[in-house]
């Protein structure tokens, strides 16, 4: 690590910092709404955060504010130190570095083949011919598209290819920080799991800093760094995985829910049985209970 | 961007004019469009302008709407009223230069016209100020029932008035999602050229005739399943009943038609 890096030192710098964020939606009518109330936060490069919230808690406002989709009624998102609406001209710019997958993405697919339709961010950006071709075979592979796909046309895929070719549209872009909102909605189960590990795997191979907005508690727990829950327009919590889970009641109050395999860890603990702390995934479920079950057969 | 959209100009309320059945709204809006091309003097519009105050202050709008509706066709407006002025000769001449005279006949037939247009306008607004879209396209369906019996497909007719209506804040919203996820793709759709901005337009364009496909292909499926086979046989959850405040609306129109036609017949015309 060379001395330059802010890591060397000790102090950790903010990526992307949200400063006293406020959003109303249409501001002045009868329909006036404060989407978002003094939202504060700050993300480091290469986390992983895992977004939840109840349905109009502001989650999706929220990421739309990082990539100046939306502009805030007041406060500041600062990029890389810098503020995104310095120059709103420039805030083109900024979606290259924030890329943003909406929820059912497979819906804003439109090029005549998969290859173009991906190329369509990487040649907004401005890149060349070659540079584009690198960037769509990289990002089809990370999305999991074999090849062969790519000449077809993207209406004639599946439902799940069509969202791995829209997702690799965004990934072409190659962000900085790759936000992705409720990528797994609708998906069965299998694919679901492809479909994080497949997240999990872009963002290990690249170090981009991932937003995960998921209504579904286990697709956060099984690999986020730090989970921020949003309700009401505001930062509920904003702390690693293990403390918000461990704090159920506020979740369940905000309409949220700990992961099923956590809340059979909580009851067998009410129920006196020693199963240790706080349980996020099925893996670390079998871990801890396969002893226990082994010592109760040997007893 | 698109927030807040309301479609057609339907204002919610609680008056007189709101609770009129929707079909004898209808009907009276087409007599008074009638109406104002009745009366050749400037009695008879008198009255045809006295009804539609009444009709404003019964409907308790806003006169703020009424003017609204006017705004669209102020240009129209000026146009005919200026052509009269100059066309139309007779009475004292006030004004001339070239082949332009301005005489006192002119300038009355440009405001009679002009008072024509305005209520013809403001009167028609009234109906789809008062009238929901659902409410007025099932008038429509039971006023254009005659025209069965000429093989018109009146019940289809109505059913895609009210399917196209119903999708309209659909499809807005879903351009509006659309719109942001190419944007965040880096598509830009302010800058360049006329050319430019309209291929701007394709990356949104196309995924929304496909769903807009899509959708159609449901909503029929959804419709097929739940055995809609057309109008044959079909009841309705809100049936139209034909009160006293109706008759007595159609009545005060035959009055107002009546009156002018009289009045027509007794006072010489200013035209």
């Amino acid at each position: 690590m060379s001395k330059h890096s802010p890591h060397y030192w000790g102090i950790r710098m903010a990526l992307l910092e949200v400063r006293q964020l406020n959003y109303v939606y249409a501001a002045g009518t009868p329909f006036e709404k404060h989407a978002l109330n003094n939202v504060s936060l700050s993300v480091e490069k290469g986390e992983l955060i895992g977004v939840i919230g109840h349905t109009g808690s502001g989650k999706s406002t929220l990421v739309q504010h990082l990539n100046g989709l939306l502009r805030p009624t007041s406060g500041t998102v600062v990029l890389d130190g810098k503020d995104i609406w310095e120059n709103p001209k420039a805030i083109r710019s900024v979606r290259f570095r924030v890329g943003m997958v909406f929820q059912y993405p497979e819906h804003q697919l439109f090029e005549e083949t998969v290859r173009r339709d991906i190329a369509f961010g990487p040649r907004n950006r401005g890149l060349s011919e070659e540079e584009i071709e690198a960037a769509v075979k990289k990002a089809a592979s990370f999305a999991g598209l074999r090849e062969e796909l790519l000449d077809s046309s993207p209406f004639d895929l599946s439902g799940g290819q069509k969202r791995r070719a829209a997702i690799a549209g965004v990934m072409a872009m190659e962000p900085e920080i790759l936000v992705l909102d409720e990528p797994t909605a609708g998906l069965d189960p299998r694919s679901r799991e492809r479909m994080l590990s497949r997240i999990e795997r872009y963002r290990r191979e690249n170090g981009t800093t991932v937003m995960l907005v998921s209504h579904s508690m286990e697709d956060v727990a099984a690999i986020a760094d730090r989970v921020l829950v949003m309700n009401r327009g505001e930062v509920a919590m904003f702390d690693t995985t293990e403390a918000v889970f461990s704090r159920a009641e506020e979740l369940e109050a905000m309409g949220l829910s700990v992961p099923s395999v956590t809340r059979i860890f909580f009851e067998l603990r009410r129920r006196g049985y020693d199963v240790g702390g706080n349980v996020y995934t099925v893996e670390q479920a079998v871990a801890r209970l396969l002893p226990l079950l082994k010592r109760g057969c040997s007893s | 961007m698109m927030n807040g959209i309301t479609i057609g100009q339907f204002f919610p309320g609680n008056s007189l004019l709101h609770r009129l059945d929707p079909r004898v709204k209808i009907l009276l809006t087409l007599c008074y469009i009638v109406a104002v091309f009745v009366p050749s003097n400037w009695y008879g519009l008198g009255m045809a302008v006295a009804f539609l105050i009444a009709a404003v202050l019964l409907s308790r709008l806003p006169l703020k709407l009424i003017f609204k509706s006017l705004k669209p066709i102020l240009p129209i407006l000026i146009f005919t009223a200026l052509l009269n002025m100059f066309y139309v000769s007779g009475g004292v001449t006030l004004w001339e230069w070239g082949v332009l005279h301005l005489t006192t006949q002119g300038l009355i037939a440009a405001a009679f016209l002009a008072i024509r247009i305005i209520a013809l306008i403001a009167g028609s607004s009234l109906l789809t100020y008062t009238t929901g879209p659902t409410a007025l396209t099932d008038a429509l369906e039971r006023l254009m029932r005659p025209l069965k019996v000429i093989k018109v497909p009146v019940h289809e007719i109505a059913m895609m008035m009210t399917i196209a209506l119903r999708f309209i804040p659909t499809l807005v919203e879903e351009t509006d999602k659309i719109m942001s996820a190419q944007k965040a793709r880096g598509a830009d759709m302010e800058s360049g050229g006329l050319f430019k901005r309209i291929k701007a337009l394709v990356p949104i364009l196309i995924p929304l005739f496909v769903s807009s496909f899509r959708r159609a292909y449901e909503l029929a499926m959804a419709m097929e399943c739940r055995c809609y086979h057309g109008g044959e046989g079909r009841t309705r959850m809100k049936q139209l009943h034909m009160g006293l405040r109706d008759w007595l609306a159609l009545l005060t129109m035959a009055l107002l038609i009546g009156g002018m036609i009289v009045l027509n017949v007794f006072v010489t015309p200013v035209l």
